[in-house]
């Protein structure tokens, strides 16, 4: 009864090649991973830090700052009108 | 009639379940096709010995019942043989054909599964199995699911009414879930071993987060995502820890409860377990690793942090800065009107936020920080920053509001004229916001529909009939109550005289009545406030001649200290408790003061429960 088996394991041994990247577009579904667990080397968290320098994922100083910038530089010019007919 | 592969296949049940071979039995109980040339024989054997509906079905049960191992005083498992003879029976007569009908019967089959589950000797024997026919319903129901047209058909072919299709049609994966949900609840509160947050995962506590996390997808495939409430109490009631769980479970588990947090409005502890998950995923998993971004950086975005190119330039994250840096561009750019048409119902970018369910989150909660941005370059080019010299006694840093009108103006402006050349303001040219500084009524920022049931209100004085008609109860009724309390006839089809009614203008209270400040002056000082509510903004605003100061700006200067960090102010706010509901962690290890339990030295004391001497 054991070679029952074979017809169920196939779809699970193709699923890492499933998760290349030209399949990952719009796919809703959180798979199931095709392995059960995992040692903390393998993780995300590990790799990010094996870099050497630590993954710096987020901006949190994000502030404009730049009178140059076309918006910033028309919104001057606009204020300077507000200021001279006042 | 012999049934020597049926035989062979009931002696090997016998002795899994005498091992308590789990694993194995579920492997033998298989029931997806295509199925191997041994079972169709043992299906060709059931069917000639046992036919549906015959009296030798009695016969099969019995040979089912002697699988179960008979213990002296102690209730047999009986749950097992029917799940068994349910079993056979299902692979007997099941059509594939029919997928609705096999949906039946295999929702049936789990149940009984599910009964077998709860035993308190034996259930964990079928827990693996469990977990299979759970897997297969969950993908029978989600693929039902995306097909409606299909549902509908064999409805229609079974005679059921629309009515009923439309229930059917909603309720198939959420009734899958509550089958899941079941099991589920055997699992949590299985009585062998310890229990709770000082357990370990053991006995059927192993299954706890597989079917939690199968049940999650069900939930979420179906929008039921507040049923999961109660799922996420009982974890935290009575689940040992998480970490003690494998990986895939861990991960899968905080994708699932940082999206139901997500959900909720709950954005900090979304942001811990999303990002938990994150970490914790297997580095090649990179589909996995890419939905949970598609939660992670949203969650970010909305408390003031944005992705780095760093994070954007990875495999997983392929097509995601398309996505979320213009939002992030928008923020800092402060053009409301520009972000409100980005996320707007029929702009381009909607549908993908809307399909990943992050749309009205996005929208709704990134707007603040858009009218922080923007009232943050008002203030740069247009506020009084103080006096140069730090030591001089002058007014605060202020901006006066006037400005701040002023540059909205401005911005609706440049929204409304098409093709402005100077500027690329992305903008369709005709932006319904750009236009609501002219509103009549409402708001003069944002565009709003009028609301149909005040449609025509002011058209009451020469009311069209329709009108009349329709509100006649109202507008012309049979008798009226006048300003002193007296009743009077009315004639009908007569509209109510009010033009006798008492004018209160002249009881004004307000003092600010006789200096009113624009429409939109007193939106935009709404907005500011709002943000100084929320510590996105430091300060205070000034009513009459309308202002916004900035205190205590010696030190650090008036940008910094009117317009502190957006994340590190949430964050700040946020990590007083960095309790995640739903996540349960290991105990920490409070242990009894030195020298009272003996071996405690150098270890760390945790008192944050103890209370001063005195005080009850």
């Amino acid at each position: 009864m054991s070679n029952s088996t074979q017809s169920n394991d196939k779809p699970e041994s193709q699923q890492p090649q499933q998760q290349k990247p030209p399949v990952l577009e719009e796919d809703d579904e959180f798979e199931d991973f095709p392995v059960e667990d995992w040692p903390q080397e393998e993780t995300e968290q590990a790799s990010g830090s094996a870099n050497g320098t630590s993954a710096h994922l987020w901006e949190e100083s994000w502030d404009d700052d730049d009178a140059a910038e076309d918006f910033s530089k028309q919104l001057k010019e606009e204020l300077k009108k507000v200021e001279a007919s006042s | 009639m012999a049934t020597p592969v049926l035989d062979r296949f009931l002696s090997g049940i016998d002795n899994l379940v005498k091992s308590r071979d789990g694993a194995k039995l579920q492997d033998f109980l298989q029931i997806e096709p295509p199925l191997s040339d041994v079972y169709q024989q043992m299906v060709a054997e059931l069917r000639q010995r046992y036919p549906e509906g015959s009296p030798a079905e009695a016969d099969l049960l019995r040979r089912c019942e002697a699988l179960v191992p008979r213990t002296k005083g102690s209730s047999s498992w009986t749950a097992f043989p029917t799940f068994m003879k349910q079993y056979f029976t299902f692979l007997r007569d099941v059509n594939v054909e029919n997928l609705l009908e096999t949906y039946d019967r295999l929702k049936g089959l789990l149940n009984q599964c599910v009964l077998a589950l709860g035993d308190s000797q034996f259930g964990v024997i079928v827990l693996p199995t469990v977990l299979y026919l759970s897997k297969v319903l969950a993908k029978l129901a989600m693929g039902l699911d995306r097909r409606p047209d299909l549902i509908a058909q064999i409805l229609k072919l079974e005679g059921r009414s629309d009515q009923d299709d439309n229930i059917e049609k909603v309720t198939l994966v959420e009734k899958s879930a509550n089958v899941v949900r079941e099991a589920f609840i055997k699992c949590l509160t299985d009585r062998s071993g310890t229990p709770g947050i000082h357990g370990k995962p053991e006995g059927k506590r192993v299954g706890i987060y597989l079917m939690a996390n199968l049940c999650l997808k069900l939930l979420f495939q179906c929008g039921k995502l507040r049923n999961a409430e109660q799922m996420f109490a009982s974890i935290s009631a009575q689940s040992p820890p998480l970490k003690y769980f494998p990986a895939s479970q861990r991960v899968t588990y905080l994708y699932y409860l940082g999206r139901y947090l997500f959900s909720n409005n709950l954005f900090y502890p979304a942001q811990i377990a999303l990002q938990s998950a994150y970490d914790q995923c297997h580095r090649q998993a990179l589909s996995q690793k890419r939905i949970i971004l598609i939660y992670l950086i949203p969650c970010n975005i909305i408390m003031g942090r944005f992705p780095s190119s760093q994070l954007l330039q990875r495999p997983e994250s392929e097509g995601l800065a398309d996505k979320f840096l213009p939002i992030c561009r928008l923020i800092i750019r402060g053009d409301y009107i520009a972000f409100r048409e980005h996320l707007a119902l029929d702009s381009p970018a909607n549908e993908w936020f809307a399909q990943k369910g992050i749309l009205l989150a996005l929208r709704n909660r990134c707007e603040i920080l858009v009218w922080r941005a923007l009232a943050r370059k008002v203030f740069i080019h247009g506020g009084f920053h103080g006096e140069p010299q730090a030591q001089a006694r002058g007014p605060p840093p202020f901006l006066y509001l006037h400005k701040f009108e002023s540059a909205t103006r401005w911005l609706q402006s440049q929204h409304s004229q098409p093709l402005n050349g100077t500027i690329n303001f992305a903008s369709t040219g005709h932006s319904p916001d750009a236009q609501a500084g002219s509103n009549p009524t409402g708001s003069q920022l944002v565009h709003k529909l009028p609301d149909h049931d005040f449609a025509g209100v002011d058209e009451i004085d020469a009311p069209d009939p329709s009108l009349l008609s329709k509100f006649a109860d109202f507008l012309s009724p049979d008798t009226y109550f006048d300003a002193t309390g007296h009743s009077h006839p009315n004639s009908p089809g007569t509209l109510i005289e009010t033009t006798h009614l008492l004018d209160y203008r002249q009881y004004e209270l307000n003092p600010y009545a006789d200096a009113k400040p624009s429409p939109m002056m007193r939106e935009l000082e709404a907005i500011l406030a709002s943000l100084l509510t929320q510590g996105l903004m430091r300060g205070y605003l000034t009513h009459k001649n309308p202002r916004f100061a900035i205190p205590g700006a010696r030190l650090r200067g008036a940008l910094p200290t009117g317009f502190p960090n957006v994340w590190l102010t949430i964050s700040g706010r946020e990590s007083d408790d960095d309790h995640v509901p739903g996540w349960v962690q290991p105990p920490t290890q409070t242990i009894g003061l030195p020298g009272g339990g003996g071996g405690g030295g150098g270890r760390v004391v945790n008192l944050s429960g103890a209370r001063p001497v005195g005080v009850q």
